[in-house]
């Protein structure tokens, strides 16, 4: 009976009509399939592995895929442009896996970015509609491919959530006539981003001023200052919105005259967020130095610290790590740049905190294939 | 009250001549080659500004937002094209927010379309193994006068289509860069003649289309993956192979990695040849003919010493 399977299956395929190459193309009026006008698709591997020299848990001492990314991007007609993000991320934990029906150990899918912008506004302006990051502050709108060290700066993990401010709305933006580069961005979001209270109906909204001067032609100096509104989330013990204040200053400096040569860039970042009702005043910040030793290799450090003055009882926002109270966090790391398109980073990292300290050995690759959009400055 | 009315006349009159020496049109360039190129055609008619400095690698410029407000006001936006500004130049155009040199507009040209032959076009698999390379061919092209004359008039005809009452004064001036570097290329020949029929070692794959023009070859390339790092490996190979010919030399750009050129040449024992890429990356090259000038002078020279 196989046998005869077998026969009959290589009479039919030999019986099929041999399509000529050029059959595809030439058939699509009348299949609709064509892939001439599919969007640039890239996908991105992250993977880390840590050992934790005081906690046992297994989510600290372990080897796994830290996010992998899906981009599709391409020109939808005239007057938009289209950039879709799908992230694939670990289920962090059981509890978590059992409420959204992941299997322990196993992944989720979300839509980290879907949005169009407009391309024919007019006077300058740029409109974006969709799921987006927020621009708040540098390192908010950076995917997790981008972070300068592991993972972001304990302030904005704290403050702005550890999955990334990346909400459903609209942006405006808008130049500013100065005379250096000056740009204004308004938004106005839904506001259930893990720092907000995805119950309440209120929209969340918020804006961002960045300037951007050139010292000379390898050097550049960047000021930024943004602000965030939003129901609080219950963590914040507040009564009401959660207002978010940011300013930022980045120093970049890149040698002009060889390719791939020397590069700096020193950047800082003061986060004030601001719970309605709330008796402390929380505040974090970062600073941070990145230095392109040889043409491969990058050596990094920061220090930061997150305050959420707020007494531990009182229900304060708690880093992930179990530390709480005052965070302070030091880091160094070492990476290997063999092209655009990979990366392999060594990473030292120290936290301590009111509850405790805890020292981080990190390691961490990251690798991108296909047609991959390239990075803001 | 005379006084008066004389400042006025004045103040007028000076305007009316500022008024006349505006540009009609507001060119940005991304390269200095082409800045050059626009400046020639255009005359007084244009504006023009250049993105990309001539001593940094149009490769890995930065998209400093800064560069945005150039394009924000142009009327015609010129790139090499072939994917030469791909790490730059989308950002840009998208930060700039300018309809008028929007991808598919009057006020875009893609200068890689007057190239009659596009060297080094991949035939077979394309994929990341071979580097970061250009799938579209080597977009190296305007270190060949001949290209750089051919782009002239095609910006010529662009420059008519957007500012129709110079368009006779693009195409004369167009018509005269033609004969100049015709005229000149003939005499740079001459120059690089000793070279002709010889091969050469490349730092980058930057330099097919000078040497294709010139009649000479490429034994290897240092950087033989664009932008990787060579092994040692493969630079061992080279210089064997380079030491079995009776003569070459190694031609680098000023923004490759000299130190790396350097110490392949000495063990090749072979001289290096720095030369300038671009208009505008080595002090002396301050325009496009001055840019041959030295290129075929020091290519002739290099081959003609005993």
């Amino acid at each position: 009976m196989r046998f005869l399977s077998i026969v009959l299956l290589t009479i039919v395929l030999a019986a099929l009509p041999d399509l000529p190459a050029t059959a595809q193309s030439a058939s699509s009026t009348a299949t609709g399939v064509s892939n001439l006008l599919n969007p640039a698709i890239s996908v991105n591997g992250l993977f880390w592995g840590q050992v934790s020299r005081d906690s046992d848990l297994p989510e600290y001492n372990r080897v796994a895929l830290q996010e992998a990314e899906a981009q599709f991007t391409a020109i939808v007609d005239p007057f938009w442009k289209a950039n879709f993000v799908a992230a694939i991320h670990p289920a962090h934990a059981e509890e978590d896996a059992e409420a959204k029906h992941v299997e322990p150990g196993g992944v989720e899918l979300h839509l980290e970015e879907a949005y169009i912008d407009g391309r024919s506004l007019p006077a300058g302006l740029a409109l974006r509609l969709g799921k987006f990051y927020l621009p708040f502050g540098k390192q908010v709108p950076l995917h997790t491919h981008q972070f300068p060290f592991v993972e972001a700066p304990v302030a904005i993990q704290l403050f702005l959530g550890d999955h990334g401010l990346t909400e459903p709305g609209a942006r405006m933006d808008a130049t500013v006539p100065l005379p250096w580069y000056s740009n204004l961005a308004a938004y106005g979001v839904n506001g259930d981003a893990e720092i907000f209270d995805a119950e309440n109906r209120d929209l969340a909204f918020g804006g961002r001023w960045n300037n951007l001067w050139d010292l000379s032609t390898a050097a550049t100096l960047e000021l930024g200052g943004s602000f965030l509104r939003g129901p609080a989330a219950a963590s914040w013990e507040s009564t009401g919105h959660l207002d978010v204040y940011g300013m930022d200053l980045t120093y970049k400096w890149i040698s002009p005259r060889r390719s791939q040569g020397p590069a700096l860039t020193l950047q800082g970042e003061l986060v004030f967020p601001r719970p309605q009702g709330s008796p402390g005043r929380p505040w974090g910040w970062y600073a941070e130095a990145q230095y392109r030793v040889l043409r491969n290799w990058w050596l990094g450090a920061t220090t930061g610290q997150a305050d959420p003055d707020l007494p531990l009882a009182a229900g304060a926002p708690e880093f992930d790590d179990g530390l709480t109270g005052k965070v302070n966090e030091y880091k160094f790391d070492v990476t290997f740049v063999p092209s655009e398109f990979s990366d392999l980073r060594a990473e030292v990292a120290y936290y301590d905190s009111e509850s405790g300290d805890d020292l981080h050995f990190l390691v961490q690759w990251n690798f991108t294939i296909g047609s991959h959009p390239a990075h803001l400055y | 009250m005379r006084r008066v009315f004389r400042f006025l006349g004045l103040a007028v009159m000076l305007l009316g001549v500022a008024g006349s020496a505006r540009a009609e049109l507001k060119v940005v360039a991304t390269l200095t080659d082409l800045g050059w190129l626009a400046t020639q055609v255009g005359g007084e008619r244009v504006e023009v500004a250049v993105l990309c400095p001539g001593y940094q690698d149009p490769h890995y410029l930065a998209a400093k937002p800064s560069l945005s407000r150039q394009l924000r006001k142009a009327d015609l936006l010129l790139y090499n094209g072939l994917e030469l500004e791909v790490g730059w130049l989308p950002l840009l155009i998208d930060a700039a927010r300018n309809p008028r040199i929007r991808p598919g507009s009057r006020g875009e040209l893609d200068c890689s379309q007057a190239v009659a032959e596009i060297l080094e076009v991949p035939t077979g698999p394309v994929d990341r193994s071979q580097g970061d390379i250009h799938p579209l061919g080597n977009p190296h092209y305007l270190l060949d006068p001949r290209n750089g004359r051919d782009v002239g008039r095609l910006i010529a005809e662009r420059l008519a289509e957007l500012d129709p009452d110079g368009a006779q004064i693009y195409r004369d001036n167009a018509a005269r860069l033609a004969a100049t570097l015709d005229e000149r290329a003939a005499a740079w020949q001459e120059l690089a003649a000793p070279a002709r029929g010889q091969s050469v070692v490349v730092y980058h794959q930057l330099w097919e289309y000078l040497l294709h023009w010139l009649g000479m070859d490429v034994l290897g390339a240092i950087e033989h993956r664009p932008g990787i790092t060579p092994s040692p490996k493969h630079v061992e190979q080279l210089v064997v192979a380079a030491r079995s010919r009776t003569r070459t030399v190694v031609l680098a750009a000023p923004w490759d990695h000299l130190d790396v050129a350097r110490q392949v040449a000495e063990r090749m024992q072979s001289p290096l040849l720095v030369l300038p890429a671009a208009v505008g990356s080595t002090d002396e090259a301050t325009d496009y003919l001055q840019m041959f000038d030295i290129i075929c002078r020091q290519l002739g020279a290099a081959f003609s010493t005993p």
